[in-house]
């Protein structure tokens, strides 16, 4: 065994040069005790703090990472429950150094309250009544960003917390008045600031430790990049919604590029402009959102406040337009089938948008509207945005909507969209109605079924058809088989006492089978391996992680963008793209003889 | 005063109107939009017990239904009318509430039948005069 471990040793430090290029670590992470720590994370941050990689230690606490960064650079160790070490380290390209780090104790439960998830946070808000008053905070307040971290715990007072909840009601929350008085009295007493005791745990295991991270920071503290893709090119794609910009990232040499989006003859939010949308954070008048990819190299992109689709060619770096019309409201998801039909969700106005590139034909077709309610707000909330835009930035047009009363319920929201790779149909998921719904893509004939839990989000296929689908406000995954029409329900793990998850989106490794969630309350990210029916969580190295949607690279990296609303509250106080390697950890393991 | 006794028609459709107005008003209480209509339907359920102001009550009724009809026919078949649609419909839809919205408008059609000469509900708003 021994002689294996030395042969490995000389094998690899053959091999360093060739790998080489690169500052590589290795060493040993413990606790306060001295023992090894198990599931800690190892960050390596380049010398400007522009980009970080991060890998996790195996039981006996040891770590391996190659980074490509060169000089000063810092190490940090980082485990829940502990206070980080960070350890600076002059490193030249090419060079490897031993690197131990010291997991420390925190001086006070503040201190310690410090490095919790926001889930910890919003686990302990004491509601009236939990079954009927936390799904409005969790649909709508859970919505876009975060609460519970250190920029929406802040303690306010009764009026303030009012203030706050019709502040997001003017950027599209659809909570009642009633249940926007019952979340602002629960938020006032529960974000007291006062330290309290909690603990918890994101389940080390042996597939972590074969994992790496990486990070790039892209923007600033506005920066909005709601989706990530990975195009053909390899490059990451980022749609910034709130700056009406596409981002580019070159993960291998880091360079970032951005391409402003063309104007528009419409003013600052777009259509939504009568919405109070904070100055700051949404400058533009598109508001790009999601993407998608055209054999012809061509990225599709859903404007969400122009109620456009756009091109954008990455030979040429031209944008071309389309109107979407058709009273279109905030079109969103956007997926492309095998014939390079465009299908894209259209979740305000309760529709369906079909565009066929080689003629340059757009369809609008409006989905089943799910009750007499809905019925009539599928019919009038485009005129009442229209209504709005007439006294831009007051949102005096809310005063006529009937969400003040029946909360989000009038709307059935359909959000996440997929072709099924089976039998070209098109399937979406409508967050507020908790329906998944089939389109027959050659007839146009819908079917929709009522979904187990509620709040199905951005759901994917796998290669064999199966439907998997995020469930946002019950905090579950669903499975759906189309043949059968059977769905299975799983919920997922939470890391603390009381907690509860919120599952965004997902995708679907078509090469491995496995199943890459979001978990936007809790600052991981989550593995469902179908065959074993196991959840694996990957804590994120970056404290208010929110991830909106997933995209798989050639070598099955698994991608997104860090968006938390505003960014200025995540950690670094930017945004970032991130991709996660889950065998990047172990290939650098195996490079360094570790 | 009027010269003729209060017809059912005015009772029912002013106990109707009333009601409508009162729901919308409930409604209004969180989207405070809602108020307007209400507050209007409320004086036409009033005028219509009353019998009074027959020429602006018989306006009023005409410009919310239709405001109403052209709201739902311009939201079924106005693509035609391409980017302009919503601005159509979004007019249309504050007159109809100003006017006292779907509280009149439900009853609107039977009101105006009431409303032609020689029917019961003319006769309440335009009482013959009492002989000297």
């Amino acid at each position: 065994m021994k002689r294996t471990a030395t042969v490995f040793t000389a094998i690899a430090m053959l091999v360093q040069p060739v790998v080489g290029q690169a500052a590589s670590f290795t060493g040993r992470v413990t606790l306060p005790d001295g023992r090894p720590a198990y599931g800690a994370m190892v960050t390596v941050f380049d010398a400007d703090g522009e980009r970080r990689q991060t890998v996790y230690t195996a039981a006996d606490g040891s770590y391996a990472i190659r980074t490509p960064y060169a000089g000063k650079l810092n190490v940090r160790g980082r485990l829940s429950g502990f206070k980080d070490d960070t350890v600076e380290q002059q490193a030249s390209a090419g060079g490897s150094a031993r690197v131990n780090v010291s997991l420390g104790t925190f001086a006070s439960l503040g201190e310690m309250n410090e490095t919790l998830s926001a889930s910890a946070f919003n686990a302990r808000l004491p509601w009236p009544n939990l079954k009927r008053d936390r799904p409005a905070f969790v649909s709508q307040c859970n919505y876009c960003h975060q609460m519970g971290n250190g920029w929406t715990r802040i303690p306010r007072d009764h009026e303030q917390w009012i203030g706050e909840v019709e502040k997001m009601e003017n950027m599209l929350a659809m909570q009642s008045q009633a249940q926007g008085r019952v979340i602002a009295e629960t938020l006032w007493k529960g974000f007291d600031g006062k330290p309290f005791q909690a603990s918890q745990s994101y389940g080390a295991n042996p597939e972590l430790a074969r994992a790496k991270v990486r990070e790039w920071l892209v923007g600033d503290g506005y920066t909005f990049i709601h989706d990530a893709d990975v195009a053909d090119d390899g490059l990451l794609y980022g749609t910034d919604e709130g700056h009406d910009i596409l981002w580019v990232l070159d993960r291998e040499t880091g360079k970032i590029e951005q391409y402003k989006l063309p104007d528009i003859d419409l003013p600052r939010g777009g259509i939504f402009s009568g919405m109070k949308l904070p100055i700051g954070q949404f400058t533009g008048k598109h508001g790009p959102h999601s993407m998608a990819q055209t054999s012809d190299g061509r990225i599709w992109i859903t404007n969400a406040l122009s109620s456009t689709l756009m091109n954008f060619d990455p030979r040429t770096k031209a944008f071309k337009t389309y109107q979407v019309g058709h009273d279109a409201l905030y079109p969103h998801t956007i997926r492309v089938d095998k014939n390079d039909i465009v299908w894209f969700t259209i979740v305000a106005s309760n529709q369906i948008g079909r565009f066929d590139p080689k003629t340059e034909q757009m369809t609008v077709m409006r989905l089943p509207s799910n009750g007499v309610l809905r019925w009539v707000t599928d019919q009038l909330f485009p005129t009442l945005m229209r209504i709005g835009s007439w006294f831009p930035d007051q949102a005096v047009h809310l005063n006529l909507s009937t969400h003040r009363f029946f909360g989000e319920q009038i709307l059935a929201f359909p959000y996440g969209i997929d072709v099924n790779p089976v039998d070209g149909s098109i399937w979406y998921a409508k967050l507020y109605a908790s329906k998944i719904g089939r389109i027959d893509s050659k007839t146009m004939e819908v079917k929709e079924w009522d979904t187990p839990m509620l709040g199905p989000r951005r759901p994917r296929f796998d290669a064999n058809g199966i439907f998997w689908i995020p469930a946002f406000d019950s905090g579950g995954l669903m499975r759906f088989d189309p043949k059968t029409e059977k769905f299975e329900t799983y919920r997922i793990p939470a890391v603390g006492k009381y907690e509860y998850e919120t599952p965004y989106a997902l995708n679907v490794d078509r090469k491995t089978g496995q199943v890459w969630m979001a978990a936007n309350n809790s600052d991981r990210i989550i593995r469902f391996d179908p065959a074993s029916k196991a959840f694996f969580t990957y804590p994120s190295p970056t404290r208010v992680t929110v991830l909106r949607d997933f995209s798989f690279t050639e070598d099955g990296q698994v991608c997104s963008s860090s968006s938390n609303m505003p960014a200025a509250a995540i950690e670094d106080g930017r945004p970032s793209f991130i991709c996660i390697e889950p065998e990047g950890g172990a290939a650098d393991r195996t490079a360094l003889g570790s | 005063m009027p010269t003729v006794k209060r017809p059912g028609s005015a009772r029912l459709l002013a106990t109707a109107i009333l009601i409508l107005g009162l729901l919308i008003g409930y409604l209004g209480l969180s989207a405070n939009g809602y108020l307007v209509p209400a507050v209007v339907a409320v004086l036409m359920a009033a005028l219509l017990w009353l019998g009074k102001a027959g020429r602006l009550f018989m306006v009023v009724t005409l410009v919310n239904l239709f405001s109403g009809t052209l709201l739902v026919l311009v939201l079924a078949f106005g693509d035609v009318l391409g980017t302009h649609k919503l601005d159509v419909s979004g007019v249309s839809l504050l007159i109809n509430l100003v006017t006292g919205g779907p509280a009149v408008a439900l009853v609107a059609p039977a009101l105006l039948l009431g409303l032609r000469r020689g029917k019961p509900l003319h006769s309440w708003f335009n009482p013959a005069p009492r002989a000297a």
